[in-house]
């Protein structure tokens, strides 16, 4: 089967689990801005883990030939089909011909949409992620977004045919992602945090900041009470996902999928990965707070969502 | 976390990583002892070159089966490691928060030390030193790459601004340039881009002031005392001196991997304008 793209929205990208084990040759590690939606996406739509999904900003149209199961996540998320309001966080059986169309209600957030079947895009080190800096991944392998009158092609999903698919899932809305901003978001104090003087650490956690215009898939640039360390040069390291680097201005800069895999400024330490989903899906003129965390409570924050996540995927099986 | 052999300091980073700080009386000597954690932490890895899926196809199974056989074995051949990533002298370890946690890693890479230090030993002739202190891995065990250059090639010239702040006249800038074998100290900022040093002294030059928003793909560059080769066309601020033909990312059916790897030694050879073409009709 087939999808061609109708409207492709503000930004579209075909995006998968990543570029793992690579950012020693200098690919990034790219994959969802948001694993947790993109996780749900494949898995409402009957798809492995690891299957390429369309992570888009912005409405999306897009056309089906053949009859096929989707399904789309994100934050405030709606879909239609053939105009008419179909569930979110929900398999959803389409017909050949019928047209998606997908997005987010807030203006800068991502949303999913997972189809159910093999996606035949050309990987590269792994992965089929579009990287717009690299100018790797995507459909033609040189970074390009999803535009008007693009093709994928879409092999059978067998799980649906064996199966016939007789249960569609649904995630009940108290289990979907939650993505209130009032909550503080943990940071494991890390890297260069000893650099910076208590009255800075302190400054930190006890300010508001905002997510500036300046966020991209590389990082999100935050606006609040300046912090810095007595480092004024290092030399180049990894940066982590979830990095919050600290350049001479002092406003903070967390490091997102497509960072850079070095980088020379000093670094505060990580935004727990279980929190940064929801940093993922926040918008300019939004505002969001800190609180520091020991790195072992976010080890176990980390297992308790992924078996949270393995209890509910498996009571929907 | 106490450091140990050539690590100068272990520090978490995140919910699911270490950083390694490596120690040496120079960059160079930091720098070799970081490979060699490299190369030895490679060799503890059933596949030894990238990491690849693997670890991610074992999560799935693992997520399937419900069970935890992946941290039961897992160990051993450091298959819980997700991503190394080696810099000038600092290493990245994230590791799979199922497999193992930091204890664990820290006890792998102390088992790890000692493994380094007996098969030192061993080769040494029973010479007591350790080779996390002396390291030089790269030297004997990976061989000399050469990369063709085309210098003043129109579209990547600096020549003559390299000229102006080095006081050397273009021919001495490419006799220097291609005198001296460089070691990949790391790789990164974008896929295949390899810092590579040490620039002879007369040579060092400072960035542009203002970056160039557009670097032609094959660019060689240079800045302060390092070296690099732009893989692809990108923004840059380094003083460019040539073109090469060689494609820095190999792009194998869907592999794609750097042609330089750290640890690499690397030598760069003057090629004529005709060369430089007749290896793109090759």
């Amino acid at each position: 089967m087939k999808i061609e793209i109708k409207n492709k929205g503000l930004l579209s990208l075909v995006v998968d689990g990543g570029r793992q084990g690579r950012q020693r040759e200098g690919f990034c590690q790219s994959g969802p801005m948001d694993t947790e939606a993109y996780s749900w996406a494949n898995f409402l739509a009957f798809n492995l883990d690891n299957t390429p999904c369309i992570e888009a900003i912005g409405e999306v149209t897009l056309d089906v030939d053949s009859p096929c199961v989707i399904a789309v996540t994100g934050r405030n998320v709606t879909l239609t089909v053939n105009g008419i309001e179909q569930p979110t966080y929900a398999s959803v059986r389409v017909n050949a011909c019928d047209e998606i169309k997908f997005g987010s209600q807030t203006l800068g957030s991502k949303s999913y949409l997972a189809i159910g079947g093999g996606w035949n895009v050309p990987l590269v080190a792994g992965s089929a992620c579009t990287v717009m800096r690299e100018k790797l991944g995507g459909l033609t392998n040189d970074g390009r977004p999803l535009t008007f009158g693009d093709h994928i092609e879409i092999s059978a999903n067998n799980v649906v045919n064996v199966k016939g698919v007789t249960r569609e899932r649904v995630l009940p809305k108290a289990f979907q992602p939650d993505y209130q901003r009032d909550k503080p978001i943990s940071v494991i104090p890390g890297y260069q945090f000893e650099a910076f003087s208590r009255a800075a650490q302190q400054l930190f956690v006890s300010s508001r900041y905002t997510v500036s215009s300046s966020i991209d898939r590389m990082g999100y640039r935050l606006e609040g009470p300046g912090v810095s360390s007595t480092i004024t040069a290092m030399r180049s390291e990894a940066i982590h996902t979830g990095a919050i680097q600290i350049p001479p201005d002092g406003q903070p800069i967390v490091m997102m999928r497509d960072r850079q895999t070095l980088g020379g400024y000093p670094k505060l330490g990580c935004v727990s990965p279980v929190d940064l989903n929801r940093l993922a899906q926040a918008v300019p003129g939004e505002h969001i707070h800190f609180t520091f965390q020991d790195h072992e409570a976010a080890r176990a924050d980390m297992l308790l969502s992924i078996n949270r996540l393995r209890t509910l995927q498996g009571n929907l099986l | 976390m106490q450091p140990f052999g050539s690590i100068r300091e272990l520090v978490n980073v995140g919910a699911d990583a270490i950083m390694l700080y490596f120690k040496g009386e120079s960059l160079d000597e930091a720098n070799d002892a970081c490979q060699t954690w490299l190369k030895a932490i490679d060799a503890k890895r059933a596949v030894t070159c990238p990491i690849s899926s693997e670890a991610a196809t074992a999560s799935v199974i693992n997520s399937h089966s419900g069970t935890n056989a992946l941290a039961i074995k897992s160990t051993d051949n450091w298959s819980w490691l997700v991503e190394c990533v080696v810099s000038y002298d600092s290493m990245l370890l994230v590791f799979n928060v199922e497999a193992i946690d930091s204890h664990g890693v820290y006890l792998a890479l102390s088992q790890l030390a000692n493994d380094i230090h007996y098969e030192q030993v061993d080769s040494d002739g029973g010479k007591n030193k350790s080779a996390l202190e002396l390291g030089s891995p790269s030297e004997h065990s990976s061989k000399c790459k050469v990369i063709p250059v085309w210098y003043g090639a129109p579209n990547a010239n600096d020549l003559r601004e390299v000229s102006e702040k080095t006081s050397l006249s273009v021919d001495d800038i490419i006799a220097l340039h291609t005198s001296v074998e460089y070691k990949v100290y790391a790789v990164g900022f974008a896929p295949g881009f390899a810092y590579m040093g040490d620039v002879p002294e007369a040579l060092q030059c400072a960035r542009l002031s203002t970056p160039r928003k557009r670097v032609p793909k094959g660019a060689v560059a240079l800045a302060d005392r390092q070296t690099a080769v732009y893989p692809s066309e990108s923004p840059g601020g380094w003083n460019l001196l040539g073109l090469t033909p060689l494609e820095m990312v190999l792009h194998g059916s869907d592999a794609g991997s750097s042609l330089l790897k750290a640890g690499d030694r690397v030598k760069f050879k003057a090629i004529s304008e005709e060369e430089f073409k007749r290896f793109h009709e090759n």
